[in-house]
């Protein structure tokens, strides 16, 4: 039986394990992305069903946003402080005011909704544990 | 060639594996019904279900809204009792209205509209009308007295309905229920597998969520809108909760909440605090009434009837539902068929028990 051929290690044979371990690092990037962005509590403004905003809560401006759609004109304010991290509508010019009597919001899922604005202010992220809130 | 054939099986590989991941996601968010609605649906179908749904719940708006002039049902109101012919889906959801008044001893009742109306809460100008003029109203509520004429094969033979004199409907206490049962019908005829529709509080889970583990539906605490009683587990089921707390005022010192009793005129009061109603899909094959509808109707009923006689109907099994009830004393009471799919609070004040 013929002995099989001496093996030697050239450079090349190192750059082809090289790119193999490269591809397979980027598809585990790819399919299991590390889950720290998803821990963030992140107020989500959409109008209208159109996704307008989206800004992390410690990110959220201190003298609040304002947002207007079909004449009326919301104030939306956030708290980033660790306790009490929530996000509320502080002023509404709507007449029915069940914004601003929501109060605020605290948990991933809930959301704030402004009927006649059609303006929804929703918290995505952090880990509220539900898909969907009901009550 | 030793080396390219591993880069080349390397290639093959990546390429093969951009199938996976999860699968595509297709949602939207509108407005109808008086409320906001979204619907998320997973994989393959997706986009025309949910296209579907949206146009769907745009449809039944317009015909079964009492406060748009061009409605079906506004025409209904405004014929003063003459028979009236009507859509197949305005037909069939009066008669499930019927059929679950029927159930629930009168407690939830779609001609209970003009005493609704003259508490305000329909023009959103809430006011505590006076005795006299419930007094005038109260007898015009009673919907076994609207007469239903419906083609029962769905065939090419119209439909009619008859309401009495001077009766009018409400359906809001019912159509959000039935647009979701007629989102699942959309959902399963578009092959769909996972989605999520939420109709302004009514949810109806359709299949598993994409990665196969349940939806998990919290409850939410009705002392305090940051907190839950409980998260529930479900899959292919819907969810409904009503409670005073949803929409209320204050009047001299008073809280008068929108649940009218249709035997007093008044709020209701019968020491509950919320209802939820759960039940299982439909995989009906015809876009009919079904448990959305069940679940917002029974939800608003069995707020109005209490503890006991809600616990009564569930136990009679007349109808496929289980309930999570919070009650005025601080008890979360909790069914025996969803108790396994209830996850409590562990850390609310509430006392929690099981109902077998």
């Amino acid at each position: 039986m013929k002995s099989s051929p001496k093996l030697k290690w050239s450079l090349w044979d190192g750059l082809v394990i090289l790119a193999v371990l490269a591809l397979a690092a980027a598809c585990g990037f790819r399919f299991f992305p590390s889950g720290a962005e998803d821990t963030e509590l992140v107020a989500v403004i959409t109008i209208d069903g159109q996704e307008t905003d989206r800004i992390p809560l410690r990110s959220f401006p201190e003298e609040g946003r304002s947002y207007s759609h079909n004449g009326y004109t919301l104030r939306v304010q956030a708290s980033a402080e660790p306790s009490e991290e929530g996000v509320s509508v502080t002023e509404s010019d709507c007449p029915t005011q069940d914004c601003v009597h929501t109060g605020v919001i605290s948990r991933s899922g809930q959301s704030i909704v402004c009927l006649p604005a059609r303006i929804v202010i929703e918290l995505q992220g952090g880990d509220g544990g539900t898909d969907l809130i009901i009550g | 060639m030793k080396r390219i054939l591993p880069l080349l099986c390397a290639a093959v590989l990546t390429l093969s594996l951009s199938g996976c991941g999860q699968p595509k996601e297709c949602s939207a968010e509108f407005f109808a019904m008086d409320t906001v609605m979204r619907v998320s649906a997973y994989g393959n179908g997706a986009a025309e279900a949910v296209s579907g749904i949206s146009s769907r719940v745009n449809e039944l708006e317009a015909l079964l809204s009492r406060t748009r002039a061009d409605s079906e049902v506004s025409a209904l109101n405004a014929a003063a009792g003459e028979r009236v012919k009507t859509s197949g889906d305005l037909t069939a959801l009066i008669a499930a209205a019927q059929e679950y008044s029927a159930a629930a001893n009168g407690a939830f009742d779609i001609t209970v509209a003009p005493v609704v109306s003259a508490w305000g809460f329909t023009t959103d100008t809430y006011q505590v009308p006076a005795q006299e003029t419930l007094d005038t109203l109260l007898p015009l509520v009673d919907c076994q007295r609207v007469l239903v004429e419906q083609d029962p094969d769905s065939s090419d033979m119209d439909d009619f309905v008859t309401l009495g004199s001077g009766q009018s409907i409400d359906l809001g206490g019912i159509a959000k229920g039935y647009a979701s049962d007629c989102a699942e019908y959309l959902l399963r005829a578009n092959g769909v597998k996972s989605a999520s529709v939420y109709l302004g509080g009514n949810v109806y889970v359709h299949g598993s969520k994409p990665d196969g583990t349940p939806w998990r539906v919290g409850v939410q605490d009705p002392a305090d809108p940051n907190s839950f009683i409980g998260i529930l587990s479900l899959a292919d089921s819907y969810a409904i909760t009503s409670g005073g707390y949803q929409r209320c005022f204050k009047e001299g010192g008073k809280t008068y909440h929108h649940i009218i009793d249709p035997a007093t005129g008044y709020p209701a009061d019968s020491g509950l605090v919320s209802v939820t109603v759960v039940a299982p899909a439909n995989r009906a094959e015809e876009p009919v009434p079904g448990h959305g509808a069940l679940c917002d109707a029974f939800s608003t009923a069995l707020f109005v009837l209490g503890e006991e006689q809600a616990v009564t109907l569930w136990h009679s099994g007349t109808y496929d539902f289980e309930l999570v009830l919070v009650t005025e004393d601080g008890r979360v009471l909790v069914t025996a068929g969803i108790a396994d799919r209830f996850e409590q609070n562990e850390e609310s004040a509430y006392r929690y028990e099981i109902i077998s």
